[in-house]
Parts: structure tokens; C-alpha cells; sequence
């Protein structure tokens, strides 16, 4: 169970999160969407232990996250919205580096990057340069890293941007397999998509969470419907 | 693996891909190739280990090389964004600033070993006998000397990119802080001094470098290099740390690791302050620098009977405190093998042997001097001055045997340089050493009536510039006819000061040009080659310099006379067939016979032979001939100094190896270098 308690966060004297609280439960994909500006990467940034929030608590399984960072962090998988990578490394140079980096024991390296790989289709890719690929595929290995030791916890930062629609809807199985361990919190603007394979949305507005919309059982377009109402500023 | 050994692997990795990287050791290869040149040409005949030279060829670029080598360990990671990569693993900050720390440390380690190894080799191809009683394990000392420095270097380095997102501003911060700041400081300090560097002696980089180098190494200059190491390390990893606290929730944690930094630094200056205070010195014998003693130190040593003492009144933690300890035993256990005067070694720290000090000050001795007392008589020595064998000795005899001064007479009024002019151009340094030996330096103008005064030991004429008068050089003629002593440093073979009156005593100046064959510049001749004369021979082993000297030949009047009218020329110093030194004497043998003072005269064929510029520019026995000149024409004919002997450093380089030798090492070696990681970084790039 992921949970946030009153996440609350003041960048120069502007509250940009204020009291955000949800729950995400082990198998759900949750998205938070907002215009520009709402606070979803920062939100991220705060859960992904990036930036200390004013006050509010971030629990895994009924603990407290921040104070214990780093076993936190070894929990935790996080796709960047600027997602930069070694360009001097081959696809497997920087999966095994960054597996290494997470404490994964050399042994199961491999096939820890392999799994990750088969997950976001860039197994043909292993051997190529980081410098060589295109942005899209970039960012495939990117997403591989975040999945790479099966995280508790994944954050997705805006990760469709940039992909095109065929990788868009590749996206969905990659997301839906990796809910199997983690409870997913991706952001994003593009509604069509994520209301695809999101389970719940988060509407955030101002810094608040102005709605919470489930996809369970409902209908895609009375979904979308209500999310548009709800960016609007009107009822979910 | 650990976080540390996979960030350290990774730096290595991406340092080796990058274009800079071969740059950078190629750039510094060169560079510290060049300039070991240099002071190896600048220390021929100096006795001087071979590692403390290259020491001092690489230290003044291993800080620009770390600076390049850590500009973007960080601020690359800062400016792409990957910096929030790295923080989401669950690594500490200090670990990552540990491993990256020693991925550019290693690469440090691996440019100052091809430095070392391309020159171990050059040598041992061009000039081998430079590594004569050294060896490679003579150079373990410098190179870790360099390596100690290299932390503080990388650990600066690394700092500064973790505080500047731009690769070029982290690299020029440190270079203004490694390189502008100490030396621009120094620099600026002997601007402003007006004694300049004498009174401030080496910088203390250098000085670290080289006494670390020779094999002196003290606890406190390793643990303060590693304790501000340590501090670099520490605000390395906090700046890293503070990326996490950009909000309002991160003030009070920004507040408080600014805090902790400011914090750390005023403690590390304190524990710097401390290890300084509580600092011990090691002293290993690296190579075989110690010259045996000369002949006049011998005999003064063992003539003097009874019972002296030698103060040290210096604090123990002066960088000199070691070595004139060396010293002073290895000349207490020489007199005692002679059978001479017993020394009794004292050593006295100004901040904590508070009784022994007040009595020497009563004493009217200085901090930083040597006291030499026997019985109620003492003489004082002070450091600055020098502590050498020379000195000691002169101390020695001037409280052991009765007084003998000697008056020495400087000609004046012709363009001379004077014994009074401290500047470069001057001899004031010179004058005092004979001060210093006993002699008085009295001017004399010998223009009008004046008489070359009865008490005259020996006239110097140095370097005069307008001939002298028909009156004048008469009474120089009529002097010397009287058995005087006359020694010349002469600026042009066919006119200034007495170059007319030479060929009618023996000597004949030739203008014919020489030029030096084992230096790059060619107006500096380096002479090795000692006759064995009374002056020359203790400095067998050394080197003079002489800067587009003038050369010597007997005359006619050599040739000529019989009995005590047979005047003797003797070379005293050649470079290859041209004599630049010699001496000419009439009345040896035979004059003694008849009681009558054999005259001599003493030629050097360069103006400014013992000129303070040229005594402080380049390391040299000039003054050491010059002292033994004096003393064999005042009449004491034991030689004064006996240079630096058999472990002068010699190369054997002629010009043309000299130059074959600076083309491989500074040129063809770091190219390959450079070409060969060029290579390596342009098959990571083009991988695929």
C-alpha cells in the first residue's frame, strides 16, 4: 500500500502543493493530470525523494518513507519528464551501471536487464549506443531503467510525451505488467491514452487535488467527460 | 559492487570516452616533459636529485590537468538533468562524490605514471647517468609527493563542479583556485617584499614537493593535504545534497548544511593548525646526495682543539629544522673522526625552550640563526644566510684560530661592478661570502695620486667597461712587479680595465666566441672540466656557468724568463679546447728561494661570474671558484669550497642530444599518448 498524507510544498513564497493526500493500492495504475503549472512533476519530485516537502508523510506499507530514504529509494522506480541518459554508453552498459547503482548483486544483473528489456521491447537494441537511438527509444530505456529491480513504487513523469501512437499503445502493456509490482503513478496530459490502462485519475488543480475519477466499470468517454469537467474546474 | 567502485568505474569509462581526456594528458605530458627539460638544463652540476627535478617539471600542471579531468564529473550531471537519476537510487551523496573523486584521482595516477615512465625511459636511453645511484625507486618519494598533492588537486576539482552547472566555469573556478590564487598570491607577495624571495624562500607548494621528494616528508604537510581533501570532499557531497531542498520545507536543511560546511572549514583549519603544531619529520635517504667535506673544512676541524657549541635556535617545525640537524651531526661526527674540536649539538625552539632562548637572545641572537659559542666568544649565523659546510666552517675558524683579516681591494671608476649594488647586476653577494670568510672589501680608485695600499691582499678588478688610465695600469704593473695579486673578470678580450696589461704577465684574452653546447640556450657554457690547480680541483664533479665567455691563452710572456722571471700559465676551467679561467704566476719555486712574494693573477673570462643575477639564476659553483680564487691570490692557498662534488647531477647531454632528448619527451612521446586516447574515445563513440 503507497500512500500520501498531506503532502504540502512552498517554492519561493507560492504554495505549489497544498495537503495532496491520495492512496494507491498494489496492482493500480494511477494518473495524475493537470494543466501546466498544477504541481505533477513537483508532486513527483517530492514522492521521488527529489525535493522536502513542508510538511506531510509519504507511507509504504504503514512506513514512514521519508525518514528512512535510502530503503525507500531501493523500493522506488522514476522515469524523469527530461529524460537524459550517458550517450557514450550502449543500452546494456547503462542498464547493467544502473542496475549496479540500485545494489542489485552482480549475479542477477543480467537477467534483471533482460526482463526489463523484453518488458519495453529494446532487447535489439542492447548493443547500440545511447547517442545512436531516437528520442522515443531513449526513453523505452529509460522506462526500462525505472522498471529494472521490479519497484514497489514506479513514478512516471509525463512519459507519453514524445512517443508516437504506435509506442503509446505499446505503453499500456509495459504499465499494466509492471502493476503486477508496483503501484504505478504516472503523469501526463494526454487523457486518451491514460484512460486506456489507468485504473484512477487524480485531478490536480492549483496544487489541490480537485478530483479523484475511477475508471472501474465505466465507460472511456464518460471517463474523459468527466475528467474534462473536472480540469474546468467543474464537478467530476 | 559497491555504489563507490560502480561510480569510480564509471568516471573511468566516461573519462576515456571523451575527446578532453586525451587532450588534457597529452597537453600535460607535454607540458611537464618541457619544463622538467628546462630545470634539468637548469640544474646541471647542482647537487640535486634527478626525482625532485621531474617532482618539479609535473607539479605546476598536475592541478590544471585535475582541473580538466573533474570539470564535468558533476556539472555535466547538473546540467542534463541526470543529477535526479542518480538521486533516486538509493546511494548515498558521499558515495557517489567518493567514486567519482577516484575515478578522476586514478586518471591522475595514470597521467603522472606515463609521465614518469616516458621519462625514466628517455633518461635511461639519453642520459643515463642521471639515474645513476637513484635508480626508479629513488623516484617513489617525488611520485608520492605529487600523488598527495593530486588529492588536494582532485578533491578541489570535484567540489567545484558539484557547485557550477557549466563545465568551463567549474574548470576555471578551480583553476583560479588551485593555480591563480596560490601563485598569483605569491607572486603578488614578492612584489610587494622588497627582499623578494630570500626572505620568503620557496612557495610552499613547491617547497612540499620538493623536500617531500628528496625524501624529507612531515606528518603535518600529509595530514593537512589530506584534511582539506577531506573538507573539499565534504562540500562536494553537501552541494550535491542540496539539490533535494528547493523548497520552503528544504530552508531550514539548506540553512543547516551551509552551516555544516562553514562549520567544517574553521574545524579543518583548526586540526591543519594543529597537525602543523604537532608535526614530526621523516627523513629517508633517497639517492646519495651527501658530499664528502672539503679539505679546509677538514683542516679547520681538526686543527681546533677543546670543546664547542653549535645552537640550532629555530622552531622544530620549520621545514629546515631536519636537515640542518643532518647536517650539523654528520659535522660533529667528521670533527670527532678527525680528532679535532668536540662539538656539542644544542637545539632550541623559540615557542617552547623558553630559558635556552632568553639566553640567546641575550646573546643577541635572532630566531632562525645558528649560534656558535666557544667559550665567552660566539659568532651568530643567521639562516637566512645559508647553513652550508662553507659557512659552518668559517664560523668554526673564526672562534678557534686567531684573526687574520685581509683586506681585498675593488677597483672603482672604470664601469665595474660593484660590491656595494644589490641588485642583479650587483656583487654585493659575493662581498658579503668574503666578509664572511674574513676579508675586508675596500673600494679603490686608482685615479690621481692614489696608492695601491701596502695592506692590499689582492685587487679585484670585476668587469670593467672603460680602460684604465696609462697612470693607472702603471701602478697595477708596479704592484704586481711587487708580487701582487691581481683576479679579473673580464668583459671584452681587447679593451676594459687591465685586458691591455694581461699579455705582458702571461695572459693573452682571445674574442673568439664559445658558446655552450649543453644548454638550449647556447650563451650559457656549463664547464665541467677542472685542472689541477689548487683552486679548481676541489671542484672537480661540479659545473660553472659562464655566460658568452672570453677565452685564454698564454702570451709571449709566458713563453719567456727563466728562474724567478719565468712566469707559469695554467688553465684553470675549459670548455672543450677553450680555456676560460686560468692563472698566471711569476716567482713559484725560485721566488721562494729568494724570499720574493710570487705575483699572480687570476682571469675569468665573464663580467658577471659571481654577478648576484647570475649566482640566484641558475644553481652553479661560480661562487665556490670564486672564493677559491680569492684565497689561493690573498695567500691562504687552501681551497675555501669544495662545490657539489661527485653527486653534482650530470646528464652528459651535449646541445644535440639535449635537443633530441626535449623532442622525444616533450613532443613525440605525448603525441603518441594523445593519439593513442584520441583512438580509444573515438571507438567508444563510434560504437555501433
Amino acid at each position: 500500500m503507497f500512500e500520501v498524507r498531506n503532502i504540502a510544498f512552498t517554492y519561493r513564497k507560492k504554495p505549489v502543493l497544498r495537503d495532496v493526500s491520495f492512496v494507491v493500492s498494489p496492482g493500480e495504475v494511477v494518473c495524475v493530470v493537470g494543466a501546466n503549472g498544477a504541481g505533477k512533476t513537483t508532486l513527483l519530485k517530492v514522492l521521488a525523494t527529489l525535493a522536502a516537502p513542508d510538511s506531510g508523510v509519504v507511507m509504504v506499507d504503514g512506513q514512514n518513507a521519508l525518514a528512512k530514504p535510502l530503503r525507500y529509494r531501493k523500493q522506488l522506480g522514476y522515469l524523469p519528464e527530461r529524460v537524459s541518459l550517458y550517450e557514450d554508453m550502449t543500452v546494456k552498459e547503462y542498464l547493467n551501471y544502473r542496475a549496479a547503482l540500485k545494489g542489485e548483486p552482480l549475479k542477477r544483473i543480467r537477467r534483471r536487464v533482460d526482463e526489463a528489456c523484453e518488458m519495453c521491447k529494446v532487447s535489439e537494441y542492447l548493443r547500440s549506443p545511447i547517442g545512436s537511438l531516437s528520442a522515443g527509444l531513449k526513453k523505452r530505456v529509460a522506462l526500462a531503467d525505472a522498471l529494472l529491480l521490479r519497484p514497489r513504487v514506479l513514478l512516471l513523469d509525463d512519459f507519453l510525451a514524445g512517443l508516437d501512437g504506435e509506442m503509446r499503445d505499446a505503453a499500456g502493456p509495459v504499465l499494466s505488467a509492471a502493476a503486477a509490482f508496483s503501484s504505478v503513478i504516472a503523469t501526463g496530459h494526454e487523457l486518451d491514452d491514460l484512460a486506456k490502462w489507468a485504473t484512477r485519475f487524480f485531478v490536480l488543480r492549483d496544487g489541490v487535488i480537485s478530483a479523484s475519477v475511477s475508471t472501474a466499470g465505466v465507460d472511456r468517454a464518460v471517463v474523459l467527460g468527466r475528467l474534462s469537467s473536472a480540469l474546468r474546474g467543474g464537478a467530476a | 559492487m559497491s555504489p563507490v567502485r560502480v561510480t569510480w568505474h564509471r568516471t573511468i569509462g566516461r573519462a576515456r570516452s571523451l575527446y578532453s581526456t586525451a587532450f588534457a594528458v597529452g597537453a600535460f605530458l607535454a607540458a611537464s616533459a618541457a619544463l622538467f627539460a628546462f630545470k634539468l638544463d637548469a640544474a646541471e652540476g647542482v647537487s640535486l636529485s634527478v626525482a625532485s627535478v621531474w617532482a618539479m617539471g609535473v607539479a605546476p600542471f598536475l592541478p590544471a590537468l585535475a582541473a580538466i579531468l573533474a570539470m564535468d564529473v558533476w556539472s555535466d550531471e547538473l546540467q542534463s538533468g541526470r543529477i535526479e537519476l542518480l538521486l533516486t537510487t538509493p546511494v548515498r551523496e558521499r558515495e557517489f562524490t567518493l567514486g567519482k573523486f577516484l575515478g578522476v584521482f586514478t586518471m591522475l595516477v595514470f597521467a603522472t605514471f606515463l609521465s614518469f615512465a616516458s621519462t625514466v625511459i628517455a633518461l635511461r636511453v639519453y642520459a643515463p647517468s642521471t639515474l645513476a645511484g637513484i635508480g626508479v625507486l629513488g623516484f617513489c618519494p617525488a611520485f608520492l609527493a605529487l600523488m598527495l598533492q593530486g588529492v588536494l588537486w582532485c578533491a578541489v576539482s570535484v567540489a567545484m563542479s558539484s557547485i557550477f552547472r557549466h563545465a568551463a566555469a567549474a574548470a576555471c573556478a578551480s583553476l583560479l583556485l588551485l593555480i591563480g590564487i596560490p601563485r598569483g598570491g605569491w607572486a603578488a607577495l614578492l612584489a610587494w617584499a622588497p627582499l623578494g624571495r630570500p626572505a620568503f624562500g620557496e612557495m610552499l607548494l613547491d617547497a612540499h614537493v620538493v623536500d617531500m621528494s628528496s625524501g624529507l616528508f612531515s606528518s603535518g604537510t600529509i595530514l593537512s593535504y589530506l584534511i582539506l581533501s577531506s573538507f573539499f570532499l565534504f562540500v562536494a557531497t553537501k552541494n550535491v545534497a542540496i539539490c533535494r531542498f528547493g523548497g520552503r520545507g528544504g530552508r531550514s536543511l539548506r540553512f543547516s548544511t551551509a552551516f555544516a560546511i562553514v562549520l567544517a572549514g574553521v574545524f579543518s583549519g583548526l586540526v591543519v593548525e594543529l597537525v602543523n603544531r604537532l608535526d614530526s619529520k621523516l627523513d629517508l635517504p633517497v639517492g646519495n646526495l651527501e658530499t664528502e667535506f672539503s679539505a679546509r673544512t677538514r683542516g679547520i676541524l681538526a686543527e681546533a682543539h677543546g670543546e664547542m657549541s653549535v645552537t640550532c635556535f629555530l622552531s622544530r617545525k620549520d621545514a629546515r629544522f631536519r636537515p640542518i640537524g643532518h647536517f650539523l651531526r654528520r659535522l660533529q661526527r667528521e670533527s670527532a673522526s678527525l680528532g679535532g674540536i668536540k662539538i656539542d649539538l644544542c637545539f632550541v625552539d623559540p615557542l617552547w625552550d623558553l630559558g635556552y632562548a632568553e639566553r640567546l637572545v641575550r646573546l643577541g641572537a635572532a630566531e632562525e640563526s645558528l649560534v656558535f659559542e666557544k667559550g665567552r666568544r660566539n659568532v651568530v649565523q643567521p639562516l637566512a644566510d645559508g647553513y652550508d659546510e662553507r659557512i659552518c666552517a668559517s664560523s668554526i675558524q673564526s672562534l678557534t684560530m686567531p684573526p687574520q683579516r685581509r683586506n681585498v681591494y675593488w677597483t672603482i671608476g672604470h664601469g665595474e661592478m660593484s660590491s656595494n649594488e644589490y641588485g642583479t647586476f650587483g656583487m654585493s653577494d659575493i662581498a658579503r661570502d668574503l666578509a664572511r670568510e674574513g676579508y675586508r672589501n675596500m673600494p679603490i680608485d686608482l685615479a690621481g695620486d692614489a696608492q695601491i695600499p701596502s695592506d692590499c691582499a689582492l685587487i679585484v678588478v670585476a668587469g670593467a667597461k672603460e680602460d684604465f688610465s696609462r697612470a693607472e695600469a702603471g701602478r697595477i704593473d708596479a704592484y704586481l712587479r711587487a708580487g701582487g695579486r691581481l683576479l679579473v673578470l673580464l668583459a671584452a678580450a681587447d679593451s676594459g680595465g687591465v685586458a691591455s696589461l694581461l699579455p705582458g704577465w702571461g695572459l693573452r684574452p682571445s674574442q673568439v666566441s664559445i658558446t655552450g653546447a649543453k644548454t638550449l640556450s647556447s650563451t650559457d657554457v656549463i664547464v665541467g672540466e677542472f685542472s689541477e690547480h689548487a683552486i679548481s680541483k676541489p671542484l672537480q664533479g661540479s659545473r660553472i656557468v659562464l655566460e658568452r665567455p672570453i677565452s685564454f691563452m698564454p702570451s709571449a710572456a709566458a713563453e719567456a724568463g727563466a728562474g724567478a722571471d719565468r712566469i707559469e700559465f695554467t688553465p684553470l676551467a675549459k670548455a672543450g679546447t677553450a680555456v676560460v679561467a686560468a692563472t698566471v704566476e711569476r716567482g713559484v719555486g725560485a721566488g721562494a728561494d729568494l724570499s720574493i712574494r710570487p705575483m699572480r693573477i687570476v682571469a675569468i673570462g665573464d663580467a658577471g661570474f659571481v654577478m648576484n643575477g647570475q649566482l640566484a639564476a641558475r644553481a652553479n659553483a661560480n661562487r665556490d671558484f670564486f672564493l677559491n680564487c680569492v684565497a689561493y691570490l690573498s695567500g691562504t692557498d687552501a681551497s675555501v669550497a669544495s662545490g657539489a662534488g661527485a653527486n653534482a647531477l650530470s646528464t652528459g647531454l651535449d646541445r644535440a642530444a639535449r635537443v633530441r632528448f626535449v623532442v622525444v619527451l616533450a613532443g613525440m612521446v605525448p603525441f603518441a599518448i594523445f593519439l593513442i586516447l584520441l583512438a580509444v574515445a573515438a571507438r567508444r563513440r563510434c560504437r555501433g
